[in-house]
């Protein structure tokens, strides 16, 4: 195969220059990193700690039903959860998003490089005519799917949850409205979308930082160590002036899609928030990786 | 040695991957990426932000009859309140407390359910929220509050108001024509509870009709407002003592809405900003309006004189506070319905006007404890969770006479007999007030 194109291009196959480009070359490197991704156990356990959350966070709702607590306190939607079992998505989510989403993220971002060059694998894939930048666009694309997955993987767990444990039917949402459980259905898939690209400025920041080193293990807590933070600063008033840049600061803004009507407002910033981190981590990443020297 | 050296750089240059130039031109492109997004972040809100439009030029008492005289019956749009009062957060908390503690003896049935609209929109006097608002006429309004995860919503149609609290699944149910001065009652030219206007209207109004004498207004120019062309009002107190600087009011070209509500005091901070970021004439959805009890939703039933009750007591609770800069020329014409709840007094007239009032030692304590010259310090009672004299002690600062809350617009002077003095004023204009020097 590549000695036929390298016939047709009428030049001897030259290790350096750049390779032809083709959309299926792209999708069988994708494949390659999805499998790699998924297959590994520690992927399987990640997803596996995702989905027990909601069952936890059902549970203990559900035993509390009985004293319901007033005021305030506590998960957000929790008095809603206990009307509807629907609503123990959107709970989950709201738990899952500031800590354990980003956490499996960060570990399966931050390894994707550093991982493979700190096993050695990296030095074969880059022998293999693939070319760096499709090789981190693959690695990218698969992160962005592993967050689909993992936000997946809390949603559907808590709504086999909230099935089990709580009434279904029709849902109040947030604004006192009342919809027909279709609607909240699909809002509730939405509303798992939206979580799960909210993740996407994550990905790039953790590709990023796993090219700059050759072990796996700094890169992730790097990036873990890298969110907290992030989460910290984002709690002080005194430094409004940055909040809105941080990626994590509209992360929760998902629960404006739970009002009738929907209020975009932050979600769209939080896009657009990812869409930028997106940008220039992804460029940084490409930056380095393509100028680095692979030794390992 | 040299020879060699040369070779190995040139190797070095011809290997892929490894050239410094490239490195640099690739480290560059990273750079340009941040360059450009943030180059865009800060352009597009100075793009937006267009010239001022052409209008015909209006005098100011024409604006403000445009205002007045607006017949806009119908409207929805979004608002952002930004208020900076500089108060303490400690002050709040305890005073959305003491509200629902006023709000209870005020109605016997409300026992400070977390949906009462008195409690909850003191929440609007810190920081920034914001609000959906529609309305389609005098008789139908909601305004949604848009909380951090949670939800907040007030309607009123026809005879039937609801408070809805998403985040205790709780509801307060008004029967009745609400009761003058009630938060939903949003188009009547009315002190909404917290005395925080919750749309430009109702804020406009209290500037413009509270103005007459002691005021100069102006047109500033012209600007636009949530897409809208409007006209620039200047608002500025002629008395001096006045800690409110300006207030600047952006009323609606074509149909006289006010817009939006900036006030600024003295010390050049904006203290309250009150603006439209969407707004639309047309008449809302006749369902935005209709609200059935959430499916298991605690319900606090109230029947309006009853409420109506609670909120003059919350009235005067919250005067006592001082918390808001327009109140103190308004709080005049509710004098009256104000001094049978705690003893309010209103001392000068104007920008320059003074609330006192006799503090309560706890705010727990029987009504009949509170009220009463002189018996704040009997009354003390050590152990209450909460005792409004200590607070302001630990909060305020030391001045002659008594001791000093201050914030950027309010300040409240507590003298030492239990006497509490509040007004947009200086210092020494309470003092004056309280007779102390």
């Amino acid at each position: 195969m590549s000695q036929a194109e390298a016939s047709q291009a009428g030049a001897p196959p030259v290790v350096t220059g750049r390779r032809p480009q083709s959309a299926s070359g792209f999708l069988s490197l994708f494949r390659n990193e999805l499998h790699l991704t998924f297959r590994r156990m520690r992927t399987k356990v990640l997803l596996g700690i995702l989905a027990v959350l909601p069952v936890l966070i059902g549970v203990v709702v559900k035993l509390n039903t009985d004293s319901p607590h007033e005021g305030g306190g506590g998960p957000s939607f929790i008095a809603q959860t206990t009307q509807n079992g629907l609503f123990l998505v959107f709970t989950a989510l709201a738990v899952a998003l500031p800590v354990f989403l980003p956490m499996t993220v960060g570990v399966v971002a931050g390894d994707s490089v550093a991982g493979e060059a700190a096993t050695g694998t990296l030095r074969y894939l880059l022998v293999a005519p693939a070319g760096r930048t499709r090789l981190l666009a693959a690695k990218f694309t698969a992160g962005l799917v592993f967050c689909l997955a993992a936000t997946a993987a809390v949603a559907v767990a808590a709504l086999a949850t909230g099935a089990a444990l709580f009434p279904l039917g029709e849902v109040t949402l947030i604004s006192g409205d009342t919809i027909g459980f279709a609607d909240a259905l699909l809002r509730a898939v939405l509303v798992a979308g939206v979580v799960a690209v909210s993740l996407a400025g994550l990905v790039a920041i953790g590709l990023f930082v796993s090219t700059l080193t050759g072990s796996g293990i700094a890169a992730m807590a790097a990036t873990v160590g890298l969110v907290i933070t992030v989460q910290i600063l984002d709690a002080f008033p005194q430094l409004d002036a940055i909040r809105p840049f941080l990626f994590t600061h509209y992360w929760l803004s998902f629960a404006d899609l739970l009002r009738a009507p929907m209020y975009w407002d932050g979600v769209w910033k939080d896009l657009g928030l990812q869409a930028a981190y997106v940008a220039v981590f992804g460029s940084a990443a490409w930056s380095r990786f393509t100028s680095r020297d692979i030794s390992a | 040695m040299t020879d060699e050296t040369v070779t190995g750089e040139q190797l070095e240059e011809g290997v892929p991957y490894r050239s410094r130039r490239r490195t640099l031109v690739r480290a560059g492109v990273p750079v340009a990426v941040a360059a450009v997004i943030a180059a865009g972040v800060g352009l597009v809100p100075a793009l937006a932000a267009d010239s001022p439009p052409d209008l015909p030029a209006l005098s100011a008492e024409q604006v403000v009859a445009k205002a007045l005289g607006s017949d806009a019956q119908s409207l929805s749009g979004t608002v952002s309140v930004s208020t900076d009062l500089g108060l303490p957060s400690q002050l709040l908390g305890a005073a959305a407390g003491g509200l629902g503690a006023a709000a209870g003896r005020g109605g016997d049935q409300g026992k400070g359910s977390s949906a009462d609209p008195q409690s909850k929109l003191l929440g609007l006097l810190g920081g920034d929220q914001t609000l959906r608002v529609a309305v389609d006429g005098p008789d139908r309004q909601r305004v949604d509050l848009l909380e951090n995860m949670a939800g907040y919503t007030l309607v009123h149609n026809g005879d039937q108001s609801w408070a809805w609290d998403s985040s205790t699944n709780s509801a307060v149910h008004l029967t009745g024509r609400p009761a003058a001065g009630h938060p939903e009652a949003s188009k009547a030219p009315k002190t909404p509870l917290t005395g925080v206007p919750t749309t430009p209207q109702e804020a406009a109004r209290q500037f413009l009709t509270a103005s007459a004498g002691t005021t100069s207004v102006a047109v500033s120019g012209t600007a636009n407002v949530a897409g809208q062309k409007a006209y620039q009002l200047s608002v500025k107190p002629t008395q001096s003592g006045s800690t409110v600087a300006e207030v600047r009011i952006a009323v609606a070209a074509d149909n006289g809405v006010p817009l939006s509500v900036v006030v600024k005091s003295t010390d050049g901070s904006t203290v309250l900003d009150v603006h439209f970021t969407d707004v639309s004439f047309a008449k809302p959805a006749a369902k935005t309006f209709d609200f059935a009890v959430p499916k298991g939703a605690k319900v606090t039933e109230q029947k309006a004189d009853e409420a109506g009750k609670g909120a003059e007591a919350a009235k005067g609770a919250e005067a006592a506070k001082g918390a808001e800069a327009a109140k103190g020329a308004e709080a005049g014409s509710h004098q009256g319905d104000a001094k049978d709840h705690g003893g309010v007094n209103v001392i000068g007239e104007g920008w320059t006007a003074v609330v006192s009032t006799q503090l309560p030692s706890a705010v727990e304590a029987p009504a009949g404890d509170a009220q009463g010259k002189g018996d704040g310090k009997q009354g003390k009672r050590h152990g209450q969770p909460l005792n409004p004299q200590a607070l302001v002690k630990s909060l305020g600062k030391q001045v002659g006479g008594g001791t000093l809350i201050s914030t950027k617009v309010v300040n409240v002077l507590l003298t030492d007999d239990g006497r509490v003095f509040a007004g947009a004023v200086t210092l020494p204009v309470l003092q004056h007030a309280a007779g102390v020097n």
